[in-house]
C-alpha cells in the first residue's frame, strides 16, 4: 500500500467532532431497542464463537481433569497437572517454548525497526517491494519454506555444511537439526525468517505517520542522525514495538509447523514446544485428558499475555 | 530534500548494501525452491550446488502431478473462498454494532472476544475434532472452514474500521427512517468496503496457510489442501528434493500471485488491526 | 522353541511346493452383489510399479472388481512419517479407513483399544493349518479375537552397497559364505577401512517413529542383548551387552564411524543408502527393496546385524490387514472380501505376496522365489528369529519412548546406560498400564 492512502486512513480514523447531532447521540443512553439490534446482528458472530471456541474450551478444560483416551475416561482430579510439572518432556518443551520467544522478540524487533527506517522514505513501488520481500516467507506458508531449510541443513548434501566445510571453518557435518547445540537456534533462525513481515509492515506504517516538520527542524538544528532516531523516531513508534511485542510472542508460543516438519521435537525434545507437544500428546499417544491439560497451561500463560495485548488495545494508542 | 544530500553518507551506503544483503537472503530461498523443481534429482543434492538447471526436467512434475495436486489446489481455493466469504459477513455485522450501537454487554462481548484471539488452537484441538466428527464433517472442507469462522479475529477488525464511520450519515438516516437492515446494506456495507477488502485478502491468505487446522481435520488424499498434500509429500519422498521443491513451487505461486495482486488491501489489514482501538 | 519355529518356516517355505487350490470360496452368488464402498489404506508395501507408488494396488482393484463388480474400493497410500498419527487423528474424527494394510504393532493397539471388527471368521481351520506357525497366528490375536489377517513375512536385515564395497576392495570384509553372519569386531572394521576410503557409515536414525526396530535390534545385537526376555514379559535391552551396544553407536559416531541421525528418520536413513551418499544402512529388507528398487543404481547386499558371538537375532515383520469397525456391517463384509481376495485368491494371493517381495504366510503357495539367491538366502535365516513383541501391551508407548533414549544418548543428555535404563523403565511400565 503506497503511504498516501494510509494517511487518508489516518484521517479517516479521527472523524470530526463538531456536529450537534453526534454530540446527542454520545450521550444518549443504552437502549432495549439498540441492544435487540445488536443482538441480531451479532447472533452470527457470537454463534460461531460459542460453537466452535467457547464450547471446546469447556469441554478441554473438564476433560483435562480425566485419564481420557479412546476406549478409557477416569476421572483423575488434577492428576493430569501434577504429573505435567513432574513431567521432564514438558518443562523442557516448556523451556524451549520460552527460549524460543526470549530468543527471537530482540532480533525480530532490531531488525524490522532497521529495514522499516531504511525504506520508509522510498517511493512507494520500492517500498512495496521490499515489504514484499520480508513478507514472502509468510505468505507462501511455512511448508514451503521448510522444503529449502531442510536442504540448507541437510547434513550431507545441505549447503550450509558445505559452505563451512569449503571456508574450512568445519571437517565434520553438523547435524544442525539433530545436534542439541545447534537445533533449537536452527528452528529460531527460520521462525525469525517467518515473522519478520508483519512487524516490518507496522513499522513502516507508523514511521509514515511522523510528522515530518519536527525531524527536519531537528535536522537543521544539527542533530545526528541517531539522536533523532532516539529522541523523535523511538518514542513516536514505541506504541508499535509495545504491540509487536505482544503479538510476536503471541505467535511465537504457537510454534508448531516448523517442529513438526524439521524436527519433530527431536533430538531428545531439545526442540519440542509445548504445542507440538500437546499434538504429539494427543495424536501419537491419544493421552487426550493429558493433552488437554497441557493445553490449559498454555492458554494461561498465553492468556497472561492476552491481558498484556487488552491492556494495550484498549489505551486507544494513536499515531 | 535538503537532507538529500546527508543521504549519501557511509553510514547509508552500508545500510543500503546490509539492505540488499538480507534481501538476497530472502529472496534466494524462493529462487531455489522455483528452480529447483525444475533439477534432476541427482542434481539437487550436489555439491558444489548447482546454481541453474543446466538440464532442466519436468520429471518432478510429473511425479508430483501423480498425487492429486490439482485437487488439493481446488480443495485450497474453495477453503480459503468458504472461510473469506462467511469470515466477512459475519464480523462486518458484529464489527459495525460493536462499534456503532451503543448496548448492554458491549464492552463485555468485546473484551472476550479480544481475549479469545490470542487462544492457542491446540488448547481446543481434540474437542473440536471431536465435535466436527459427531457432525460428521471429519475429512470435509467444512471441517476446516467453520472452525476459522469461529475465530474473532475478523470481528475486531472490523469493528476497528466500523469506528472510522462518520456517525452523522447514520444518524441522518436513522432520522429519514431507513431500517436497521436497509442502513446497514446500502449505507455501511459500501462505506466499510476498504476493510472488508482488507479483512477479505487476510482471511483468504491466512486460511490458506492455516497448515495445523488443515492437519487435524483432514486425512484422505482426495481432500487434502495443496499444503497439506505438499507436507504429507514431503514426508512421503524424504530426502527427494527436486520433487519436494516441485511441490513448494505449486504450494506457493498461487497463493503468491493473489499477495502481489492485492498487497495493498493486506498491508492495510495488517495495520488497521493494531493503529488504533 | 527357535528351533521349532525355524523349523516350521524352514518347512513352509523351502519343502512345499504344491499350491493346494482349497481357497475359500463362500456363500459366492449373494456376496458377488454385495454393494459397498470401502476405503483402503496403504503403507508402501508393495513394489512400485514404473516408479509410482499405488499403481500396483490400483491393479488389485480392478481384478477383484471383476470378481465384486458393485465393490467401489478408494486406495489411499500412507506413509510412515505421517502416516500412524494420520489414523489416530481419523479415529479420533471417525473418519478412518475400512482397510488397512500394516503390522501387528500397531493394529494390536487399535484391537486393544476396540476400533477394529473381529475377523475371526476369516481364520479357518484350514488357514491356520496352512499358515502352520503359532508365532504369525498369535501376533494376530488380542484375547480370542483375531484382529490382523496376515499375508507375508520377512526378516530385517542391514544393507550394504555391494558396488562401493567393490571399488574400494573392501568386499572381502563381509562374511559372504552361508548366513553371512559375522562380529561387531568384523563391523568396526569395516567401518574403519570405510571411513579411509571416506565413505560414510550407516545413519543412525532416530526421529519420528518409523523403523525404531530395525535400530533395536542392530544394538541388541552387538553384544549380545535382547529387547525384551525370552517370554516377552519385560525389557531387557539395559543388561550389560545393550548398554555396550549403544556405547558402541555412541563411540562410533563420535569417530565418525556411523552418522548421528537425530534429525532424520528411517525414510531419509534408507533413501541415503539409495542414493549412496552412505555406505550401508541398518534397516533393509527385501520388501523396502522391492519398494525403492528403482532407486537403486547399485547391488545391494543384505547381510544380519553383527554380534560379538557372532550368532544374530533377527527381527521379523508380518504383513497383514485389519478393518475398522466404522459401524457399517455391509462395509466390514466387503473389507473381508477384499482382504480374502488379495491374500487368498489363486491367482492374485501368491502374486500379490511376490510383489511385496517377502515370504508367504501360506505354506500352500510354495517357493515363490525358486531361483533367486537373494530371497533363498533369506528364506534360510529363520533360524536366527528372536522373540516377536511387537504385540506387547502398551508397545505403542515403549516406541514414543525409544527414539528419544537413542538421542539421549547420541546428545550426550545421558549416558548410555542412563538412556537404557530409563527407556526400560518406561517400556516396563508400559506393559502395567
Amino acid at each position: 500500500m503506497d503511504n498516501n492512502s494510509l494517511k487518508a486512513q489516518g484521517n479517516l480514523i479521527m472523524p470530526p467532532l463538531k456536529d450537534a447531532r453526534f454530540r446527542r447521540w454520545r450521550t444518549m443512553p443504552k437502549d432495549i431497542h439498540e441492544t435487540i439490534v445488536a443482538g441480531v446482528f451479532l447472533l452470527p458472530a457470537i454463534c460461531f464463537f460459542a460453537v466452535f471456541v467457547v464450547y471446546p474450551i469447556i469441554v478441554s478444560i473438564f476433560t483435562s481433569f480425566f485419564n481420557y483416551s479412546i476406549n478409557r475416561f477416569e476421572f483423575l482430579g488434577f492428576g493430569n497437572y501434577i504429573n505435567l510439572f513432574k513431567d521432564e518432556v514438558f518443562l523442557k518443551s516448556m523451556k524451549n517454548t520460552i527460549v524460543l520467544v526470549i530468543g527471537v522478540v530482540p532480533f525480530i524487533i532490531l531488525f524490522s525497526i532497521f529495514v522499516a527506517l531504511t525504506i520508509y522514505q522510498k517511493s512507494s513501488l520500492v517500498c512495496s517491494f521490499f515489504r514484499g520481500v520480508f513478507y514472502l516467507p509468510v505468505v507462501t506458508g511455512t511448508v514451503s519454506v521448510i522444503v529449502v531449510w531442510k536442504w540448507i541443513f541437510d547434513p550431507l548434501s545441505g549447503i550450509l555444511n558445505w559452505f563451512l566445510e569449503t571456508l574450512g571453518m568445519i571437517n565434520q557435518p553438523i547435524m544442525w537439526l539433530g545436534d542439541k547445540h545447534y537445533a533449537l537456534w536452527s528452528i529460531l533462525l527460520v521462525l525469525f525468517t517467518t515473522s519478520i513481515g508483519q512487524p516490518i509492515v507496522l513499522y513502516i506504517a507508523a514511521l509514515s505517520n511522523l510528522d515530518k516538520s519536527h525531524i527536519e527542524a531537528a535536522e537543521i538544528d544539527g542533530a545526528t542522525n541517531w539522536q533523532v532516531f532516539k529522541y523523535i523516531k523511538w518514542p513516536c513508534i514505541m506504541p508499535t514495538t509495545l504491540y509487536v511485542v505482544v503479538i510476536t510472542i503471541i505467535n511465537s508460543f504457537q510454534c508448531f509447523s516448523l517442529i513438526q516438519l524439521l524436527t519433530s521435537g527431536g533430538p531428545n525434545y531439545h526442540t519440542s514446544t509445548v504445542m507440538y507437544l500437546v499434538y504429539e500428546t494427543a495424536f501419537k499417544l491419544t493421552q487426550f485428558g493429558y493433552a488437554n491439560a497441557m493445553g490449559v497451561i498454555l492458554a494461561v500463560v498465553i492468556g497472561f499475555f492476552s491481558i498484556l495485548q487488552f491492556k494495550f488495545f484498549s489505551n486507544k494508542v494513536e499515531y | 530534500m535538503k537532507n538529500s544530500k546527508k543521504k549519501t553518507s557511509i553510514g547509508n551506503i552500508l545500510r543500503m548494501t546490509l539492505l540488499y544483503i538480507l534481501t538476497i537472503g530472502f529472496i534466494f530461498p524462493f529462487y531455489w525452491v522455483i528452480t529447483g523443481g525444475f533439477k534432476q534429482q541427482e542434481v539437487t543434492v550436489q555439491l558444489p550446488p548447482q546454481w541453474f538447471p543446466i538440464h532442466p526436467t519436468i520429471e518432478n512434475y510429473r511425479k508430483l502431478f501423480y498425487n492429486p495436486a490439482l485437487t488439493w489446489f481446488f480443495n485450497s481455493v474453495l477453503i480459503a473462498l468458504g472461510t473469506m466469504i462467511l469470515v466477512c459477513v459475519v464480523s462486518t455485522m458484529a464489527g459495525y454494532v460493536l462499534a456503532k450501537k451503543k448496548f448492554y454487554g458491549r464492552e463485555l462481548i468485546f473484551a472476550i472476544l479480544v481475549a479469545a484471539m490470542a487462544l492457542p488452537k491446540q488448547v481446543i484441538l481434540v474437542p473440536l475434532v471431536r465435535l466436527i466428527s459427531s457432525w460428521g464433517f471429519h475429512n470435509t472442507l467444512s471441517a476446516v472452514i467453520l472452525p476459522a469462522v469461529g475465530w474473532p479475529f475478523g470481528v475486531f477488525l472490523m469493528k476497528q474500521f466500523n469506528e472510522t464511520l462518520p456517525t452523522e450519515i447514520l444518524e441522518a438516516a436513522k432520522i429519514d427512517g431507513s431500517s436497521e437492515l436497509k442502513t446497514f446494506i446500502l449505507i455501511v456495507v459500501p462505506m466499510v468496503k476498504p476493510g472488508i477488502a482488507a479483512l477479505a485478502i487476510f482471511t483468504f491468505i491466512g486460511a490458506w496457510n492455516d497448515y495445523f487446522m488443515q492437519l487435524i481435520m483432514l486425512n484422505s488424499k482426495l481432500k487434502l489442501t495443496l499444503p497439506l498434500g505438499v507436507a504429507t509429500m514431503q514426508q512421503e519422498f524424504a530426502t527427494n528434493y527436486g520433487v519436494l521443491m516441485a511441490g513448494a513451487t505449486f504450494a506457493a505461486v498461487p497463493i503468491l500471485i493473489v499477495f502481489i495482486a492485492f498487497q495493498k488491501y493486506f498491508t492495510q489489514g495488517i495495520t488497521m488491526g493494531a493503529v488504533k482501538g | 522353541m527357535k528351533k521349532v519355529f525355524s523349523l516350521l518356516m524352514v518347512t513352509l517355505l523351502l519343502l512345499v511346493t504344491v499350491v493346494s487350490g482349497n481357497i475359500q470360496v463362500g456363500a459366492a452368488d449373494d456376496l458377488a452383489q454385495l454393494k459397498a464402498e470401502i476405503t483402503w489404506w496403504n503403507f508402501p508395501n508393495f513394489m512400485a510399479v514404473d516408479g509410482v507408488i499405488g499403481k500396483y494396488e490400483q491393479s488389485i482393484i480392478t481384478a477383484f472388481n471383476q470378481k465384486y463388480p458393485n465393490i467401489k474400493v478408494n486406495l489411499e497410500n500412507i506413509d510412515f512419517a505421517s502416516g500412524p498419527e494420520k489414523i489416530n487423528t481419523a479415529i479420533q474424527g471417525k473418519t478412518v479407513c475400512d482397510v488397512l494394510f500394516d503390522a501387528p504393532g500397531r493394529i494390536i493397539a487399535y484391537g486393544k483399544s476396540g476400533v477394529l471388527a473381529d475377523l475371526s471368521d476369516m481364520f479357518t481351520g484350514e488357514f491356520i493349518k496352512d499358515v502352520n506357525n503359532n508365532n504369525i497366528i498369535n501376533a494376530c490375536k488380542v484375547g480370542n479375537k483375531y484382529y490382523m489377517y496376515p499375508i507375508s513375512s520377512a526378516p530385517f536385515l542391514m544393507g550394504f552397497n555391494k558396488n562401493m564395497l567393490e571399488k574400494h576392495g573392501l568386499l572381502n570384509m563381509l562374511n559372504l559364505k552361508g548366513d553371512r553372519t559375522w562380529t561387531t569386531s568384523q563391523y568396526k572394521a569395516l567401518l574403519e577401512a570405510l571411513k579411509a576410503k571416506k565413505e560414510r557409515g550407516a545413519i543412525i536414525f532416530c526421529s519420528s517413529q518409523g523403523g525404531d526396530q530395525g535400530t533395536r535390534a542392530f544394538i541388541a545385537n552387538l553384544y549380545d542383548s535382547s529387547i525384551t526376555d525370552e517370554k516377552i514379559t519385560k525389557y531387557t535391552i539395559n543388561d550389560q551387552g545393550g548398554v555396550r551396544g549403544l556405547e558402541f553407536v555412541v563411540n562410533a559416531i563420535k569417530s565418525g564411524l556411523l552418522l548421528n541421525g537425530s534429525a532424520s528418520d528411517g525414510t531419509a536413513a534408507i533413501d541415503e543408502f539409495c542414493a549412496q551418499r552412505v555406505s550401508h544402512t541398518i534397516l533393509f529388507s527385501s520388501g523396502l527393496f522391492a519398494t525403492k528398487k528403482d532407486q537403486i543404481k547399485f547391488e545391494p547386499i543384505m547381510v544380519p546385524f553383527p554380534s560379538a558371538d557372532g550368532i544374530p537375532e533377527l527381527e521379523y515383520l508380518i504383513d497383514g490387514f485389519c478393518v475398522f469397525d466404522n459401524g457399517d456391517a455391509n462395509k466390514i463384509k466387503a473389507s473381508k472380501l477384499l482382504i480374502d481376495f488379495i491374500c487368498n485368491d489363486s491367482i492374485w494371493g501368491p502374486k500379490n505376496v511376490k510383489a511385496t517381495n517377502t515370504f508367504p504366510v501360506r505354506s500352500s503357495f510354495g517357493n515363490l522365489y525358486k531361483g533367486d539367491e537373494t530371497m533363498t538366502y533369506l528364506a534360510g535365516l529363520t533360524k536366527y528369529y528372536s522373540p516377536y513383541y511387537n504385540t506387547i501391551d502398551g508397545f505403542a508407548k515403549m516406541r514414543t519412548a525409544w527414539f528419544p533414549a537413542l538421542q539421549a544418548a547420541f546428545t550426550g543428555d545421558k549416558t548410555p546406560k542412563q538412556a537404557l535404563d530409563d527407556f526400560v523403565k518406561v517400556a516396563n511400565d508400559s506393559i502395567k498400564q
